[in-house]
């Protein structure tokens, strides 16, 4: 007999509210429930309450809540934050304006720098100084902020965020400041940047504590009532809030720093697949994440997802964007999705996305007026999805406008319909293939050492291909994989990412100080736990190197426990090694330390997976039909359907053959091989190598 | 897959991975370059090249670089004999009489790429070397008369052999260099740049087949001359000229002549060249004028070789913008940046709609070196500046940004400069002096302060736009100059726009000043929102509103 446990993930997007419950019964046996509702601005929590109503959820009985939420990354995108007023370094008030005075978009001589989130008449300065070293050059000299504060308060600021220079080596400063700055004003949001980020680069951190502070009383009022809401339904335990670093974290935590939340949508996601690579003995995955307006993809080497906190918002090939050092999953994302719009340029050349059709008008065939082609009307055209079930069979397919849209390419491109269909795939799949190097190839890795594990509602249709193309001989798509990253939550440890800087050279000696310096961050960590009544915590090691005067670094994993000076050399080793790996050359020059990354993590009740035993292989029972499917590059082939509902643990089936169930779409290419493991999950062995 | 050789959605596909490998050997040089000025500042560029040495397409970066590579190759393709060049050989170049282009401390490496044993194309990676030797701390120096002491030449050789590296050349290299661990850092990462991207074009010709690969770049390069010409229809047609003052008191002239396919620059009618570094080679003036020319027809598509078949250029040699061999070139960037603004000035008026008042257009070198006091080490700050951009109708002008020939070039964080250098940065703030008022303002300089903690060191700076500060349209207001001051621990500041290897001290101050960009439209038509806002942000006095804007408040 196993307890029954009642677990559920609930994520809040700008249209939607999804809800995941996985209920497991007292035989062990899982069940999955999932509902959607509209979003509620700017009341969220009762999309959250109404969706579990759908659902017929019992807070009290639930044992467990994650929740994802993109009110952050909302609030900055579309400018619903608060006034923010800024307390920074005598020198520094322009820090935030001038940047870095990059231009990416370099032949417009017309481009418009992005204009800081706080303007010149509120950043305001405090005479002192730390050195590098954290040393004091100037001390502090409160005697301005009373002042700051009366000007702030006339002028309608709601939250404040203090930065000084060098905050990273020594925070006492900020620290002080910020203590008289509560004391001065004890009801305005406040936030010092050494609370969120303790790495040098002043504008990068400057930056960070300015958007938190400015989405920071939206997140906690945001927060607060969620809480409440649930409670008042019955719920024991607070929620636990999806990271950008793909764990959770507890609700008072995340109300204090809550930028820490901005990437937590793919963060889920691509957690999801690591752990997926673990229980199916796959630990290096490729994950791929395709949704209607984006596709996402992250490298997961040995169950390890790599986080990085050099992450920014509105920054591509045309703006310097917005730079926040939180620890956020390193992933790529391009505007290639299920609604992305296939164009032609004045020069007869097919494109497609970044733009996209977006829920309203959608895809041509929503038949809501959509007039261009997208990469799902394409899907359709060629038989890939079945225009009599699409959406699950919730939307009749508008085939008349597909046509007409696909004809309006064709024209352009001087081609037929059919060409113009296979065209828009087949620069889609280049796209994400792309992607999809970017995080592998580029970065030393051979993607045919990965399996590649596709998710959201875009990620079957297009996996095998982008398998192919690469030579990845084996593609998953998990069960249930367009609510995977709410699994993917549900599988998440409380985790907390720590990235210090700290300069070392690797030179005997110096073990001492490096392991002072983890012992430290570590014993800080701890304490925060502590506070929170969580005592088993479990820490890993990275160190973060370079040859001396480079300036970028490689992590390395430092697994040895208590560092020694016998260590060195294994270290340094180690990071030779990888260094040769992604970019082919070492040198004999000195390795020196620039800065530490701990990652904290605590069990708070994650799922745990049972496996069904696996039945007869003869997968007849799930054949819908046949139909004639238009493989782009291998040519038009009579298609098996099945009914993916239908199909159980054991069965197995060849390709030519399209997977259906209401979710999503799963292409299988002529020469595929696929089974069904005793989690649902789908295994396809491609034709390539 | 046979079928879909040549059909214009395998030649996109193709296109695209080329530039993607132009990109992903941009990332490996940032991120495995020793330089501040290489990782930090960017002053580097990638790119891919034909098997002649015609670029097609090229990594992000500088726009300035963009139109160096292909001079480069070409020399190396003229000066080997075609069964010499072998897989796994690599070259070097840096200088301009030998296709380098631009100075000394660039060095540019190539590498050939082969699939089925034909020679499919070039990669190619450009980059400021800290110290190649010379006269000077990092090799550039204003007092230099021959190129001989800027440090040591590289004419177009080969370094690396099939795969094994000819040590000797690498030994000469390194002891030429005051920084030879870095140098030698340095030239790797551009190795292992041009590496990835031979190794990724190598995987796309035999994916697709060497012909289709071929086919696919050529017709990459005809999309580009597509491009410029179809933009020449938009652009005025006709004879424009400008002669302006320079700083130091010569007239540099030019003339634009715009027709249905051509675009004429003619520089012949300009001085001789200098007996100082402050000359280009006609290389240099090529890059200028492709530079605008690819801002006035298409700024999104890709820049390569097609994209500029309708520019001709004519130089006169022995002149200014067409140097002969021995004159030194250390500065050649202010001079290929005049010709690049003077340009700009002279088509602005024409183009309103492309062009907007002048920027404080000056790279504003900046060379401060000495001995770190914590770590002993030697450490060289090699900085460009950023300034005031200028006003159009409509839009006040960028602050604090990277000049024309920058891009995606970052300024070092006072807090790593602090950490690397040993210095202090006592403030980097906006430039609110007066300069560049109008209807429209041009964008805010900057004022930075380095506090020298070295016993002894040196500062070498090379401005320009310093006596003639950036240029207004339509009633507006000129910018401020850009000028560096020596703030001495005792004694009095003195401002320069030219200085080599000026003594430091310990306490001396190093104040930066960037000129504000040029104003657009008459200072009192400016509206008065505007004129508030500014004085509430503290960069307008209410006195200086009222005295240049007619403010009323």
């Amino acid at each position: 007999m196993m307890a029954k446990t009642l677990r559920i993930a609930t994520d809040v997007g700008g249209t939607f509210t999804d809800l995941v419950a996985f209920s497991t019964d007292d035989q062990g046996r899982q069940t999955i429930r999932t509902a959607k509702s509209d979003t509620t601005p700017p009341n969220f929590e009762r999309g959250v309450l109404n969706v579990m109503d759908k659902v017929g959820i019992d807070a009290a009985e639930v044992g467990f809540l994650a929740h994802g939420t993109t009110v952050v990354i909302n609030a900055l995108t579309e400018r619903k934050g608060v006034k923010v007023g800024l307390i920074t370094t005598k020198g520094f008030r322009d820090t935030l304006e001038i940047a870095r005075g990059n231009r990416p978009d370099f032949f417009n001589l017309f481009y418009e720098k992005p204009k800081p989130f706080v303007p010149r008449y509120l950043r305001r300065e405090l005479p002192e100084r730390m050195t590098y070293l954290g040393v004091v050059h100037t001390a502090l000299d409160l005697s301005d902020l009373a002042a700051i504060v009366a000007d702030f308060k006339a002028e309608g600021v709601e939250a404040v965020a203090i930065s000084f220079l060098h905050s990273y080596a020594n925070s006492t400063h900020e620290e002080a400041a910020h203590a008289e700055l509560k004391r001065l004003w004890p009801e305005v949001a406040s936030v010092a940047a050494h609370q969120i980020a303790r790495e040098w680069r002043e504008y990068e951190r400057t930056n960070t504590a300015v958007l938190s502070a400015y989405v920071q009383p939206t997140a906690e009022r945001y927060l607060r009532r969620l809480d409440a809401g649930l409670k008042g339904r019955g719920l024991k335990q607070s929620p636990f809030i999806m990271q950008s670093n793909c764990g959770v974290d507890s609700l008072e935590a995340v109300a204090r720093t809550p930028i820490t939340m901005v990437e937590s949508g793919p963060a889920s996601g691509f957690w999801g697949a690591a752990e997926l690579g673990k229980l199916i003995g796959k630990p290096n995955v490729l994950a791929l994440d395709i949704g209607g307006t984006t596709a996402k993809c992250a490298l997961i080497e040995n169950g390890a997802v790599k986080i990085m906190t050099d992450y920014w918002i509105e920054r591509d090939r045309k703006s310097a964007g917005y730079p926040i050092m939180v620890p956020v999953v390193d992933l790529v994302e391009i505007g290639n999705g299920g609604g992305s719009i296939a164009w032609v340029d004045d020069f007869a050349k097919l494109h497609v996305g970044p733009q996209s059709a977006g829920a309203v008008p959608g895809p041509a065939a929503y038949g809501r007026g959509g007039v261009q082609a997208t990469t799902t009307d394409a899907n359709l055209w060629l038989g890939r999805i079945n225009r009599d079930y699409f959406c699950g069979g919730d939307v009749e397919a508008d085939m008349g406008a597909v046509e007409t849209a696909l004809t309006g390419v064709a024209v352009r491109l001087g081609a037929g319909t059919d060409e113009a269909a296979r065209g828009i795939i087949r620069i889609a799949n280049n796209n994400m293939v792309n992607a999809l190097k970017l995080v592998s190839l580029n970065r030393g890795f051979d993607p045919r050492d990965f399996t590649l594990v596709a998710f959201g509602g875009g990620g079957g249709m297009h996996a095998v291909a982008l398998a192919q193309d690469l030579g990845i001989g084996h593609v998953v798509v998990p069960f249930g994989a367009s609510v995977f990253s709410a699994w993917g939550m549900m599988m998440s440890d409380l985790r907390r990412d720590y990235f210090v800087t700290r300069l070392s050279g690797l030179v005997a000696g110096a073990a001492a100080g490096i392991e002072a310096a983890f012992a430290a961050t570590e014993c800080g960590a701890m304490a925060q736990f502590a506070a929170e009544g969580i005592s088993e915590v479990n820490f890993q090691r990275y160190g973060k190197f370079r040859y001396q005067n480079q300036e970028h670094t490689v992590e390395v994993p430092l697994t040895m426990g208590v560092i020694s000076d016998a260590d060195l050399v294994a270290i340094s080793d180690e990071f030779h090694a990888t260094y040769e790996r992604e970019y082919t050359y070492r040198l004999k020059a000195p390795v020196e330390m620039v800065g530490l990354h701990v990652i904290a993590t605590a069990a708070v009740g994650k799922l745990t997976m049972t496996e069904e035993a696996l039945g007869d292989s003869d997968a007849t029972s799930a054949v819908k039909g046949q139909r004639p499917v238009d493989y782009a590059l291998e040519g038009t082939h009579e298609a098996t359907i099945y009914d993916g509902d239908k199909l159980n643990p054991g069965m197995v089936l060849f390709g030519p053959a399209v997977i259906e169930d209401p979710g999503t779409t799963i292409v299988i290419h002529p020469g595929n091989r696929v089974h069904m493991d005793g989690y649902r999950n789908l295994h396809i062995a491609t034709a390539g190598e | 897959m046979t079928s879909h050789e040549n059909d214009p959605i395998t030649q996109e596909i193709i296109q695209n991975s080329l530039q993607a490998a132009a990109d992903e050997m941009f990332a490996a040089m940032r991120k495995t370059a020793m330089s501040s000025i290489i990782y930090e500042v960017l002053d580097m560029g990638t790119g891919i090249l034909d098997h002649r040495g015609e670029i097609a397409c090229s990594g992000a970066g500088i726009p300035a670089f963009v139109g160096v590579l292909d001079k480069s190759v070409k020399v190396v393709v003229a000066k080997f004999d075609p069964a010499d060049i072998r897989p796994g050989d690599v070259y070097a170049t840096n200088d301009p009489y030998y296709g380098g282009v631009t100075h000394l401390n660039d060095i540019i490496v190539m590498m050939p790429v082969f699939a089925e044993g034909t020679l499919i194309a070039w990669t190619a990676n450009i980059a400021h070397n800290s110290d190649v030797g010379g006269m000077a701390p990092g090799s550039l120096t204003g007092e230099a008369t021959e190129i001989f002491q800027e440090g040591l030449r590289l004419p177009a050789i080969r370094i690396i052999r099939e795969g094994v590296t000819i040590d000797p050349v690498f030994e000469i290299i390194k002891v030429n260099s005051r920084m030879p661990d870095v140098l030698e850092g340095d030239v790797w990462a551009a190795i292992a740049s041009v590496r990835i991207g031979a190794r990724r074009l190598t995987e796309l010709a035999l994916k697709y087949g060497v012909a289709t690969f071929q086919r696919a770049m050529a017709g990459f390069m005809d999309f580009g001359e597509k491009v410029s010409r179809k933009a020449m229809a938009g652009l005025p047609k006709g004879t424009f000229e400008l002669t302006e003052e320079q700083d130091d008191g010569t007239f540099y002239n030019v003339r634009i002549t715009i027709t249905d396919d051509e675009f004429v620059v003619d520089l012949r009618d300009n001085p001789d060249q200098s007996k100082g570094p402050v000359n280009t080679s006609r290389d240099g003036v090529m890059v200028s004028c492709q530079m605008l020319f690819k801002s006035l027809t298409d700024p999104y598509s890709p820049a390569n070789e097609g994209s500029f078949r309708p520019i001709r250029l004519l130089t006169r040699e022995g002149s200014v913008f067409h140097a002969k061999e021995p004159a030194p070139i250390g500065f050649y960037y202010e001079i290929e940046l005049r010709v690049y603004d003077i340009m700009w000035r002279c088509l602005a008026p024409h183009l309103p709609a492309k062009l907007a008042s002048g920027h404080f257009a000056s790279v504003c070198g900046t060379f401060i070196g000495g001995i770190h006091p914590d770590t002993g080490r030697q450490y060289t700050i090699i900085e460009p500046q950023i300034g005031g951009w200028g006003a159009r109708a409509g839009a006040d002008g960028n602050s604090a940004m990277f000049c024309g020939f920058h891009g995606e070039t970052y300024n070092c964080p006072a807090e790593v400069n602090e950490a690397r250098n040993g210095v202090f940065v006592d403030q980097m703030v906006l430039n609110t002096g007066p300069g560049g008022e109008g209807e429209f303002t041009g964008g805010r300089g900057i004022i930075m302060d380095y506090r020298v903690r070295a016993a002894t060191g040196f500062l070498t700076a090379g401005y320009t736009r310093s006596k003639f500060p950036a240029w207004a349209m339509e009633g507006g207001n000129e910018g401020s100059p850009n000028l560096v001051e020596f703030i001495p621990k005792t004694g009095a500041p003195v401002r320069y726009s030219f200085v080599s290897g000026l003594q430091t001290h310990e306490g001396d101050v190093i104040r930066v000043m960037t000129g504000n960009g040029g104003g657009y439209g008459h200072p009192k038509d400016r509206d008065p929102a505007r004129i508030e806002m500014d004085i509430k942000n503290g960069i307008l006095t209410p006195e200086r509103a009222r005295e240049v804007y007619g403010w009323a408040g």
